[in-house]
């Protein structure tokens, strides 16, 4: 039992380190584009589909795991500087059409190219395999994950609270009319906002592949998980998302032990239980 | 409503049946009464929902089972309309607490909350094969007196919706979209008729979620799904939100251009999704405002073709 419990906490941890970097990028985008970006889940599907071709064609999955969130980025600032942009004034209804719009498509285009079909990606030769711990034995690609994971989350947040760059993001969603009057080039700022979620997004499908293997509708499946993220961390909130998507991943892993049918329902169960207790979510102040 | 556009409607309704097939028709018309109550919600209050679905869905779940319980469908239509009436409240209550994004993330959410219980609860929803073996009532039975029995409720909601609109009801609305803070100032509770537009939506939505099981005799799963939610915020946009039968429009063309792309390209979304894009980035007012233009324009033509027939002369 206490092997059960650990490995699924451990599994739960990798779960909610991958919503965490889902999460803080919609965050992100929400908060400084004030756009509820419905692509988000696409961007993460499009993640895991690049690195799959990517690991397929060189033979190396650590080369992809570097490229394909880069992709994702070139695809994030394509819809933010053609369509995203023309958008800003108007209301969310029509934001919200589009980025649907933009979903749709790019989703019926991975059908396309990749084919209706589900498929896996193997972890490398280095990767796989399992690690033993002692007291439980662990796949060694979730451990990796893991801590690949919490590095990059370690990572973002120098980045937010160190670099110019990170200021101004943070200043964007506090108030975003003041970074304009002060005198900062928004359209810059926004393009990059939206293409470090699309990073973010990207990254995390990537890293996702091996463990739950790449389906066209992963994108549809991941992007309400990436909703309830934000509605659990309070709109805007970077360390919010951090600690809403690793709790849900932990309550997920617990529900496995449990319900194991119930493990979607434990994420919408903690969602209720926020906004019932604390409306404005956990690190929310608005 | 002038009388233009009753007499434009009453001849839609005469002549939808020999020109649609049945299904198709009456799958209009049950859209219709979902897009003009989201419009009452979307256009005139200024609420985007992105949980639409939930409500149609549930109904439909709720209708489904107590036909099959071999309920009559005159308990069914109320109970399932009630029923979303309640869930309308409940979920209302946690969402018009917020505005904006926030709101929008919220409805989506609990729909995707009542999607997975219908997913999960396989044994009273069926999970993912939806609801199957309902029969239709034997009195629309037939194909005719089923469309009477749907357009009959059709034009009873689209009276009470007009009714509501015009109402003082509905200026309240219209004042909370333009400027909630004078509203509140002048001393409306704008939470509560926020919840009073959220529910008046949901239940109509409902209503017509109930009649929905009615078609196919089934209730799919996706009826619940946020997908439809989307589909829902469509066709209500592409119609145009600043008329009261414009989202009718839109459902009509999202229905027929849906059902006539899905038979020639099974990748039809995709094609949708272009169309989507093109209308939010060029034509923002939708097809109603389109028309609108039109009718303007031609107007001002013919005035000004007269006016120079009045100069020559």
């Amino acid at each position: 039992m206490t092997f059960l419990i650990l490995s699924q906490i451990l599994n739960g941890l990798g779960l909610g380190m991958l919503y965490a970097l889902v999460g803080v990028g919609l965050t992100l985008i929400l908060g400084v584009l004030n756009i509820p970006n419905f692509a988000h889940g696409v961007l993460y599907a499009l993640g895991a589909y690049f690195a799959y071709s990517i690991a397929k064609m060189t033979g190396s999955f650590y080369f992809a795991i570097f490229l394909s969130p880069l992709l994702v980025v070139l695809v994030g600032f394509l819809l933010e500087s053609q369509g995203v942009r023309r958008l800003y004034q108007a209301h969310h209804d029509y934001q919200l059409l589009f980025l649907f719009a933009c979903a749709l498509i790019i989703q019926e285009i991975i059908i396309i190219i990749w084919g209706p079909i589900g498929f896996s990606l193997l972890p490398p030769p280095s990767l796989s395999g399992a690690l033993d711990l002692g007291i439980l034995i662990y796949p060694k690609y979730r451990l990796v994950l893991i801590c690949f994971a919490f590095f990059m989350i370690i990572c973002l947040y120098l980045f937010l609270t160190k670099t110019n760059l990170g200021a101004i993001l943070r200043a964007g969603i506090e108030n975003r009319d003041m970074v304009k009057v002060l005198g900062i080039n928004v359209n810059i700022v926004f393009l990059y906002t939206f293409g470090l979620g699309a990073y973010l997004a990207g990254l995390a499908g990537a890293l996702s592949a091996p463990i739950m293997g790449l389906t066209p509708s992963m994108g549809l499946d991941i992007l309400p998980i990436c909703f309830v993220v934000v509605v659990i961390a309070g709109l805007g909130s970077i360390p919010g998302a951090i600690v809403a998507g690793i709790l849900i991943g932990l309550s997920q892993g617990a529900a496995t032990i449990w319900f194991p049918e119930a493990t979607n329902v434990v994420i919408y169960l903690m969602m209720g239980l926020t906004i019932i207790f604390r409306p404005q979510g956990l690190f929310g102040v608005r | 409503m002038n009388k233009y556009t009753i007499i434009c409607l009453i001849i839609f309704i005469l002549l939808g049946p020999f020109l649609l097939p049945n299904a198709t028709i009456t799958e209009m018309l049950i859209f219709g009464i979902v897009a003009i109550s989201t419009n009452i919600m979307l256009g005139y209050t200024g609420m985007l929902s992105f949980g639409q679905a939930l409500f149609f869905g549930t109904s439909a779940y709720i209708s489904g089972l107590i036909l099959l319980a071999g309920f009559p469908i005159f308990l069914a239509i109320p109970i399932a309309t009630l029923g979303s009436f309640l869930i309308s409240l409940f979920v209302g209550y946690f969402c018009v607490k917020r505005e904006g994004l926030y709101f929008i993330c919220l409805t989506f959410a609990f729909n995707q909350m009542f999607y997975f219980i219908a997913y999960v609860w396989t044994e009273v929803t069926g999970g993912e094969d939806g609801l199957v073996g309902i029969t239709r009532p034997e009195f629309i039975d037939t194909q005719f007196s089923f469309y009477v029995f749907i357009s009959i409720l059709f034009l009873t909601s689209l009276y009470l919706m007009y009714k509501i609109i015009t109402s003082p009801l509905g200026l309240i609305f219209k004042l909370i979209r333009e400027n909630p803070s004078r509203a509140e100032a002048i001393g409306y509770n704008v939470r509560f008729f926020k919840l009073v537009s959220f529910s008046i939506a949901s239940t109509f939505t409902g209503l017509a979620g109930s009649l929905y099981v009615l078609i196919h005799s089934m209730v799919p799963i996706d009826q619940i799904h946020w997908l439809k939610s989307g589909d829902i915020i469509f066709m209500t946009l592409f119609g145009g939100v600043g008329n009261f039968l414009g989202p009718l429009i839109g459902v009509v063309g999202y229905i027929w251009l849906s059902d006539t792309f899905s038979i020639i390209w099974a990748r039809w979304p995709l094609i949708m999704g272009v169309i989507f894009a093109i209308i939010v980035l060029y034509f923002r007012g939708g097809v109603s405002e389109l028309l609108e233009n039109l009718v303007k324009k031609s107007q001002s033509y013919f005035k000004k073709n007269k006016d120079e027939k009045y100069i020559k002369n």
